[in-house]
């Protein structure tokens, strides 16, 4: 199975969108990640689902995370508004997420390929360009992981017969 | 003066140049020029690594790693965001109450433990406190790093100069304690009141966001209760430890390392916990600097200065205590009082030895400790905790610049510094 199979329209986010509008596109979507797109719609950042959740997480709760437990709900809560007034772009603020360098595959990839950036990467989301750049789509952890089981159980019949080919295609 | 002392000099100078203006990390710089000097033959393998005088101060080292470890076990309890929110709940959440309970406890918790740890663990709930009031903590997190110099000087183990004049100059707990702890108290007590004029405008009350303060739930913090009294018991052994080392004979060092292994044993905690507050990065970069200083030892050239500073003093050992506390706290305030002290260190041990041990020139380490502690505080690069400091509040949003510090830490400094002198000149030369 290609890439180009397994690419799906994902919706982007630019910088400008505020946070809590990402964690509406990614609550409904039901995503793992944010795809950040520029003003021209190409996407240049893969942002997985629990680091965009920093944007909640106060910088000082982070780097003390007992003070999580002091708070009372409607403290919780405070923390869920102020998303109101912040942005996607305030992610890119934060150093210890790696959003320099872009996820990517190309339509022809097999699943090794995409399996193997997704890992390198540690990225639940894949993005699916042309060689020339233009973005069709892309793959996301659940869609891969389908992928994944599927192929090995078509391999199934081969592994109850002992032969040695069977082992290679669970590995992959 | 031979060609190997000047080579030697221009390694030292050049790395400290580094270390003071951080073109490179210091680390880099200390382990570079340790490295030069062995080149140069300034100084070998004997010398560097097993001699006491010309090489690194594992005593200093392990009591610094000793004290991270028991530090890292304790941090993982919550106790210290306990305390903090507690302070603020019991001043009502009161801006300039809950500012002197935060300073109070960072600078007793500062000559407890260390005053860069302190910062460290106090740091993060500060903001959250500042946040829930609804004001801008950079008041705040000045008035605790002020307080933690200040606080840390009381203690052998409360500052890391005070760390190295102790091994140097063979003093103890105890000798800290009498010696530096009623100054500190004064100074304390003095600085508490400064916080209430040089930060008027952040003390501004809102009964709303008080409320805010008051809803935190403090005790939730503690995520560990066993874990907390087991540390706190360990903690105490190690502070009774620290007070009967002389006594029992067993160096600081030890004491400390053997607190650390207990509280290990008890914990249960795996490596990565008590070990991941080590910094290891610092303990390198103090042997990198014992190394390089070590090696002006070796060559002669503290020798010559020590001689030369001693003809110059004569018996006037008021006027170098003096010079000492002053110049200390004006060389520590633009380099970090770490290399400072460790580079004064063995021409104070000179000046101190031609005294032929009098009370006067054993004074002479109290004007070296008071200078480069207090002197710490007056620039945002004079001592570690300011670096670390900074660095959270850059890294939270809040960023302190080196003139927003400045201008609050010289006149710290300035009042700190002024009220010691005459505490130096009524103990010790009058």
């Amino acid at each position: 199975m290609h890439a180009s199979e397994l690419a799906e329209v994902v919706p982007t986010v630019t910088r400008r969108t505020t946070a809590l509008e990402a964690a509406r596109v990614i609550a409904e979507h039901r995503l793992s990640g944010l795809i950040v797109a520029d003003d021209a719609g190409i996407p240049v950042a893969v942002v997985p689902g629990t680091q965009v959740l920093k944007l909640f997480v106060p910088r000082y709760v982070r780097e003390d995370p007992s003070l999580a437990h002091v708070y009372d709900e409607a403290g919780a809560d405070e923390l869920c508004a102020a998303l109101e007034d912040k942005t996607v772009a305030e992610l890119f603020d934060i150093d210890e997420i790696k959003t320099q360098s872009l996820p990517s595959v190309l339509p022809e990839d097999t699943l090794v390929e995409i399996a193997a950036v997704m890992v390198d990467k540690h990225s639940p989301l894949v993005v699916v360009r042309d060689r020339d750049g233009t973005y069709s789509g892309a793959i996301t952890f659940s869609r891969a992981m389908a992928a994944i089981a599927t192929a090995a159980a078509r391999r199934q019949p081969t592994t109850d017969t002992g032969a040695s080919g069977a082992s290679d295609g669970s590995d992959a | 003066m031979t060609v190997q002392a000047i080579l030697a000099i221009t390694v030292f100078v050049i790395a400290y140049v580094f270390i003071a203006t951080e073109k490179i990390p210091r680390v880099a710089a200390a382990l570079g020029g340790a490295a030069l000097m062995l080149v140069i033959g300034a100084t070998g393998a004997d010398e560097a690594f097993f001699a006491e005088e010309t090489g690194i101060d594992w005593n200093v080292i392990f009591l610094l790693l000793g004290m991270m470890i028991i530090i890292g076990v304790l941090r993982q309890t919550g106790v210290f965001e306990f305390l903090a929110i507690w302070a603020a709940k019991r001043a009502r959440a009161k801006p300039y109450r809950v500012m002197v309970m935060l300073v109070l406890i960072t600078a007793v918790a500062s000559a407890a433990l260390d005053n860069v740890t302190t910062v460290l663990l106090v740091a993060p709930v500060t903001l959250l406190i500042c946040e829930r009031l609804g004001t801008n903590p950079v008041p705040y997190l000045l008035a605790e790093v002020m307080a933690s110099n200040i606080g840390g000087a009381a203690t052998l183990i409360g500052d890391p100069p005070n760390i190295i004049i102790a091994s140097r100059a063979d003093l103890s707990f105890n000798d800290f304690l009498v010696n530096m702890a009623p100054i500190v108290v004064l100074l304390l007590a003095v600085y508490v009141v400064m916080c209430r004029f040089l930060f008027r405008k952040s003390f501004v009350y809102h009964a709303d966001r008080a409320e805010r303060v008051m809803a935190l739930q403090e005790r939730e913090a503690i995520t560990d209760p066993v874990l907390l009294w087991r540390s706190l018991g360990v903690l105490v052994l190690v502070l009774a430890g620290f007070v009967a080392h002389s006594a029992l004979h067993v160096e600081p060092s030890i004491v400390a390392m053997l607190g650390a292994g207990l509280l290990v044993a008890v914990s249960g905690l795996t490596s990565g916990k008590y070990l991941g507050d080590v910094e290891w990065e610092t303990l390198v970069f103090f042997a990198g600097l014992f190394i390089m200083v070590g090696s002006l030892v070796n060559v002669g050239v503290i020798g010559q200065l020590g001689e030369v500073a001693t003809e110059a003093v004569g018996d006037n050992y008021f006027a170098a205590a003096t010079g000492l506390l002053f110049g200390s706290a004006v060389l520590s305030g633009i380099v970090d009082n770490i290399p400072y002290v460790a580079t004064m260190a063995p021409l104070v041990a000179g000046l101190v030895a031609s005294s032929g041990g009098s009370a006067q020139g054993g004074a002479l380490w109290w004007a070296l400790a008071l200078g480069a502690d207090l002197g710490g505080n007056a620039t945002a690069v004079g001592a570690s905790a300011n670096v670390v400091v900074t660095g959270i509040a850059a890294r939270n949003g809040h960023p302190i610049s080196f003139w927003t510090f400045t201008k609050y830490g010289i006149v710290v400094t300035v009042v700190t510094v002024l009220l010691s002198w005459p505490y130096l000149w009524l103990r010790y030369y009058l």
